[in-house]
C-alpha cells in the first residue's frame, strides 16, 4: 500500500525546509528510517527518513525546493500503485519523464505554412519542424534548447543532444554558443551522464575526451564540492556576522590554579566531574548577570537586553559548526548545566539535535583550547553582541606576595563584541568579573561571592 | 643574422618545423651537419624500406607459382637495388631542398654549437633567434663487445652502403631495425640468424604480435637464438652464451642494431644547462619545451618514441605553442610499424599496459586467415588482428596487427583512438569490400 512521506516540522518556528539533496530515486527500495533525502533549515540541516517500506514510487519536489512543513515530498509504496492522490499541489513530479511528443513547439512555424508568408518576420524559418523531416527516431529538443537555438540562429536537430536519449537540451546549445570543443564518441556518452567539457580538451585540435569530462563547475587539480547543508548555512551567518558587526576583541587570561583545585575538591568529595570549560560557562553567566548589555542582540534600531542567560556553545560536529543553546542557562546550577551542555553536544555530534535547540541564545562560548590554539578571535554570533573564545593552558611566571616568582598555568580569553553596541570597557569590565569569579570564587554564584 | 626561429638538425622533425614556422611568417634558420633529411631519409626508414621492397619484389618473383606465375632464372641484383634506394633518397632530398627554398627557410650547413643568449654558432658565424628547436636526432649505440669495431662488423647506418650479400648475415638486437634488415636479408637467400638477449625479440610490442612476428620471419627462413648474449665477435664467428652454455656462429657480415642513443654532444648544452636525462634524453615536458624558456627539442634527441612520424609531430606541436596554439603530445594514440614481411603495425594501448594502468579490458582477436582479400594476396602468411577494449565502455584502447601491409591501414585504428571511438561508432563505419582493413570491423566479433 502506498504512502505518502511528508516533510517532517523542525520545531515551533519552521514553516519550511530546504530540501537540499535527494539520496533516492524513484525505484529504488527503501527501509524505513533509510535516508531519502538531506533537509535544511536555517539553522541546520538533517536527514530526512523513510516512514515506510519499499519502492520509491515518486519524488514530488527537486533539490533546492523550498518544501512547507507537512506537505508530501515522496512516496514509497510498491511497484504499479498510484501516487496521484499524495501529489502536492505546486510539486513538480519527478516520477515520469515528460512525453517526448509533448516536444514539438507550439510556436514554431508549421511546416503547412504558405511560402508567400516567408515575407514575415520569421527569418530563422529554414529549419522549422525539420523533427519530421529527419525521419529518424529522434529523443527531440527541449523547449528551452529550441528557443535559445533560434534567437542564437542554431538548428536545434542538427546539434548533439546529451540529454536523455540523446535529446538535445539547454546545455547543448550552450556548449555551441560558448565554443565549447568537439566532444569525442567516449566524451558524449559522459556528456549524457551529466559531466561537461572544458573550454578546451586534450584531443585532437581540443577535441573534449572522455578523460577531459569532469562535474559541472569543476576545478582541474581541485576536487570540487557544492556548498549544501550546514556549511552553507555557517558561511552565510559568517559573512553576515562579519558584515553587519563591528567587531572588536580583547583579550586576557586567568590563572587556573583555583579552579583546578576545586575540580579535585569535588572529586574527593566525591561529586559530579566537573570541567574547565563548564566552569569558564558558568562564570559567564554569572557575569553576564552582573553586565547585562553583554547579555543582548542588537538590532539595528533596537536593542534587546535580556533577562535570562541563554548560553550558546559552539560544538565541533562532523556536519560542521553548529552552535546549540543552553535555554535559561542562568536558572541551572553547575552541576545541571554541565549536564545540559554535554547532551547538546552529544545531540550535535550524532546529528539528533532538535532545530529549537540551535536558536534563541543569547550570548556565546567557544573553545578552541583542547585543539592546541593558544588564543583566536571568536566571530559573534550576530545578533549577539558578545562572544567568548578560550584558548588552550599556558604556563606562565606569576609574582607571589613575598616577590619570589613560580610558575602558574594560565588559560587566555578572547571576548569579541559588537562595538555597535557594547564599548571597550564595559566588556574589560565583564572581562574583569568574569576573571575574578574563576580566579577566586571558580564554580560558585556570583551573589554568594559578592557578600 | 638575427631569426625567429632556429632549427638544429634536418630530419622529419627539423624540416617539418622548418616549414610550419616560416608558413606561420617566422624567419627560420635550419641547421644541418649532414644531409637534409636525417637520419630517417639517408640511414634509415626511406633507405631500408627501398631495399625491403626489393627484397619483397624478388620474393614474389620467386615465389609467383601459387598464382600460376612461373618466372626462370631471377636474379637478385643488389648493386642496382641501392642504386634505386640511391635514387629515391636523392628525390627526397630534392623535395626539402625545394620545399624549404619555397618557403624561404635559410638552411646552412654545417655543425651549430648553442652560445649563451640564444644565439648559434655554424662554422665561425654566429646567429642571433628567439626560439631554437634542437632536433638532432640520434645514432646507433654500439655495446662494448670485443670484435665490435671488425670491418666485418657494422650499424644500421653501415650496412645500408654494403652493396655484395653475405653468406651468413649474423644480426645483434631482435629489436624493430634488426627484424627488418633480417627479414630483407632472409628474403634474397642469404643465412640470417637473430640474437635476442631478450626471451623474445621485440619486447615493447602486444606479446603475442612478437611471437607472430618471430613466426612469420621463420618462414621467411631467419633463425632465431633468443636468450641469447654476445660475448665476442672474431674475424669470421660470433660467440654468445644462452641456457645451453656457450655457443658460435660463423657470420661473414655482423650487424648490431642493440638500440640507438640520443645526439646531445658538441652542442654546448652541458653549458647551457640544458636538462638532460638519465638515458641521454633532453628532457620535454609534452609540448616539447626544455627547462630553458624558448628552448625547444623534439625527435629522438629527447629519447622518446623514437619514431620518424613522432618527431614530426613533436616538431609541429613545438612549432604550434610557439605560433600560439595550444597543442601537446598524445602518445597514447601514435602508431609504429615494423616494415618486415609479414608487416607489424600498432596503436595504442596493449592489454598489459591499460591492466597496469588499472583500466578493465576487454580483448578480441581474429586471425587474418578469415579476412578474403588477405588470403588472396598472401597465401603463405598467418597474421592476426587484436583489439583492446575498455570492459564497461567499450571505447577501443589499442589495434595490435600482424600480417600483410597491415602499415598501410594503421592510420585508420589512429583516428579511431584519437576520436575515442567506442565499438558502438567503429560499428557504423563502412569498410571497403573486399579489403584486408575489414579485419579491424570484423574483430570486434571476436570481442570477449
Amino acid at each position: 500500500m502506498a504512502e505518502p512521506i511528508i516533510m517532517p516540522r523542525q520545531g515551533q518556528s519552521v514553516e519550511s525546509c530546504i530540501l537540499t539533496e535527494w539520496k533516492v530515486n524513484v525505484g529504488d527500495q527503501v527501509a524505513e528510517g533509510d535516508v531519502l533525502a538531506v533537509i535544511e533549515t536555517d539553522k541546520a540541516s538533517f536527514d530526512l527518513e523513510s516512514t515506510a517500506a519499499g519502492t520509491v514510487l515518486a519524488l514530488f519536489w527537486e533539490a533546492d525546493d523550498d518544501v512547507p512543513v507537512l506537505a508530501n515530498v515522496a512516496v514509497v509504496g510498491n511497484d504499479g500503485e498510484d501516487v496521484e492522490e499524495f501529489r502536492p499541489d505546486n510539486g513538480s513530479a519527478t516520477s515520469a519523464p515528460e512525453p517526448v511528443a509533448a516536444e514539438v513547439p507550439s510556436s514554431a512555424p508549421q511546416v503547412t505554412e504558405a511560402p508567400a508568408s516567408a515575407s514575415s518576420e520569421s527569418a530563422v524559418a529554414p529549419f522549422s519542424g525539420s523533427t519530421i523531416a529527419t525521419g529518424g527516431v529522434s529523443a527531440g529538443v527541449s523547449p528551452r534548447a529550441r528557443k535559445l537555438a533560434l534567437r542564437h540562429g542554431l538548428d536545434p536537430e542538427t546539434l548533439e543532444g546529451t540529454g536523455p536519449n540523446g535529446r538535445v537540451i539547454e546545455r547543448d546549445v550552450e556548449a555551441v554558443i560558448s565554443g565549447r570543443p568537439r566532444l569525442s564518441a567516449s566524451a558524449i556518452s559522459k556528456a549524457r551522464d551529466g559531466l561537461e567539457a572544458p573550454i578546451r580538451g586534450k584531443g585532437l585540435a581540443g577535441m573534449a575526451l572522455a578523460s577531459d569530462m569532469r562535474e559541472p563547475g569543476a576545478i582541474e587539480g581541485a576536487k570540487v564540492e557544492p556548498v549544501k547543508g550546514i556549511r552553507k548555512l555557517v558561511a552565510e551567518r559568517m559573512i553576515q556576522s562579519l558584515q553587519t558587526s563591528a567587531q572588536l576583541t580583547l583579550n586576557t587570561h586567568f590563572e587556573l590554579t583555583a579552579a583546578q583545585a576545586y575540580r579535585k575538591e569535588r572529586v574527593e568529595a566525591g561529586k559530579s566531574k566537573i570541567s574547565i570549560n563548564d566552569l569558564i560557562a558558568y562564570a559567564q553567566i554569572q557575569a553576564l548577570g552582573a553586565h547585562p548589555e553583554m547579555n543582548a542582540h542588537f538590532l539595528g534600531n533596537r536593542f534587546a537586553v535580556f533577562e535570562k542567560v541563554h548560553l550558546g556553545i559552539a560544538v565541533d560536529s562532523p556536519r560542521g559548526l553548529m552552535v546549540p543553546v543552553v535555554k535559561e542557562a542562568s536558572e541551572l546550577s553547575l552541576e545541571a548545566l554541565s549536564a545540559e551542555i554535554k547532551k547538546l553536544a552529544i545531540a550535535c555530534r550524532e546529528g539528533t539535535i532538535q532545530p529549537d535547540d540551535l536558536s534563541g541564545g543569547s550570548c556565546t562560548l567557544t573553545n578552541l583550547g583542547m585543539l592546541g590554539v593558544s588564543t583566536f578571535t571568536p566571530v559573534l554570533n550576530v545578533p549577539e553582541v558578545a562572544i567568548l573564545g578560550v584558548g588552550g593552558i599556558e604556563l606562565k611566571p606569576k609574582r607571589l606576595e613575598s616577590g619570589e616568582i613560580e610558575y602558574a598555568e594560565f588559560l587566555p580569553l578572547s571576548l569579541t563584541i559588537d562595538h555597535q553596541a557594547v564599548d571597550g570597557a564595559p566588556a574589560a569590565r565583564f572581562l574583569q568579573t568574569l576573571v575574578s569569579q574563576l580566579e577566586e570564587n571558580p564554580g560558585q554564584p556570583l551573589s554568594i561571592t559578592n557578600e | 643574422m638575427k631569426y625567429d626561429f632556429a632549427v638544429i638538425g634536418a630530419g622529419p622533425a627539423g624540416y617539418i618545423a622548418a616549414k610550419k614556422a616560416a608558413s606561420a611568417g617566422k624567419k627560420v634558420l635550419l641547421v644541418e651537419k649532414k644531409k637534409l633529411g636525417g637520419v630517417c631519409l639517408n640511414e634509415g626508414c626511406v633507405p631500408s624500406k627501398t631495399l625491403l621492397q626489393a627484397a619483397k619484389t624478388y620474393r614474389h618473383a620467386k615465389h609467383g607459382s601459387i598464382f600460376g606465375v612461373e618466372v626462370e632464372g631471377i636474379r637478385f641484383d643488389f648493386p642496382k637495388a641501392h642504386q634505386h634506394k640511391n635514387n629515391v633518397m636523392n628525390k627526397m632530398r630534392d623535395g626539402i631542398a625545394g620545399l624549404m627554398k619555397k618557403y624561404k627557410v635559410d638552411v646552412v650547413e654545417g655543425e651549430a654549437k648553442l652560445l649563451p643568449n640564444f644565439q648559434i654558432e655554424i662554422e665561425g658565424e654566429t646567429h642571433e633567434t628567439t626560439d631554437i628547436l634542437l632536433c638532432t636526432g640520434s645514432s646507433p649505440a654500439i655495446p662494448p663487445i670485443p670484435g665490435v669495431d671488425l670491418e666485418h662488423v657494422v650499424d644500421s647506418t653501415g650496412i645500408l652502403d654494403r652493396e655484395s650479400l653475405p653468406n651468413h648475415l649474423v644480426v645483434v638486437g631482435g629489436g624493430v631495425i634488426g627484424c627488418e634488415f633480417a627479414c630483407m636479408y632472409a628474403s634474397v637467400g642469404v643465412q640470417v640468424t637473430v640474437l635476442e638477449a631478450m626471451p623474445e625479440i621485440c619486447p615493447n610490442l602486444d606479446p603475442e604480435v612478437s611471437a607472430s612476428l618471430r613466426e612469420g620471419l621463420a618462414k621467411k627462413g631467419v633463425n632465431f637464438n633468443l636468450g641469447a648474449k654476445v660475448q665476442s665477435i672474431s674475424a669470421d664467428k660470433v660467440s654468445y652464451a644462452d641456457d645451453s652454455g656457450s655457443n658460435e656462429l660463423e657470420a661473414d657480415l655482423v650487424l648490431v642494431a642493440t638500440g640507438r642513443r640520443p645526439n646531445t654532444k658538441n652542442l654546448g648544452l652541458e653549458e647551457l644547462g640544458l636538462d638532460i636525462d638519465d638515458r641521454g634524453g633532453v628532457r620535454v615536458d609534452n609540448r616539447g619545451a626544455t627547462n630553458i624558456p624558448g628552448l625547444w627539442a623534439a625527435g629522438d634527441v629527447t629519447g622518446q618514441a623514437w619514431l620518424a612520424h613522432a618527431a614530426s609531430r613533436m616538431a609541429e606541436v613545438v612549432v604550434n605553442n610557439i605560433t600560439g596554439r595550444k597543442d601537446h603530445m598524445r602518445y597514447d594514440s601514435m602508431p609504429a610499424v615494423v616494415y618486415t614481411s609479414p608487416e607489424v603495425a600498432v596503436v595504442g594501448l596493449t592489454k598489459e599496459e591499460a591492466e597496469a594502468r588499472g583500466i578493465k579490458v576487454k580483448v578480441g582477436r581474429i586471425p587474418m586467415a578469415i579476412n578474403a582479400r588477405y588470403i588472396a594476396e598472401n597465401p603463405d602468411e598467418t597474421g592476426f588482428c587484436k583489439v583492446i577494449l575498455e570492459a564497461d565502455t567499450r571505447k577501443l584502447l589499442g589495434v595490435h596487427m600482424v600480417g600483410g601491409a597491415c602499415s598501410e591501414m594503421i592510420f585508420g585504428a589512429t583516428a579511431m583512438l584519437e576520436t575515442e571511438l567506442r565499438e558502438e561508432e567503429i560499428e557504423e563505419i563502412v569498410f571497403p569490400h573486399p579489403t584486408t582493413s575489414e579485419i579491424i570491423k570484423d574483430v570486434f566479433m571476436a570481442v570477449r
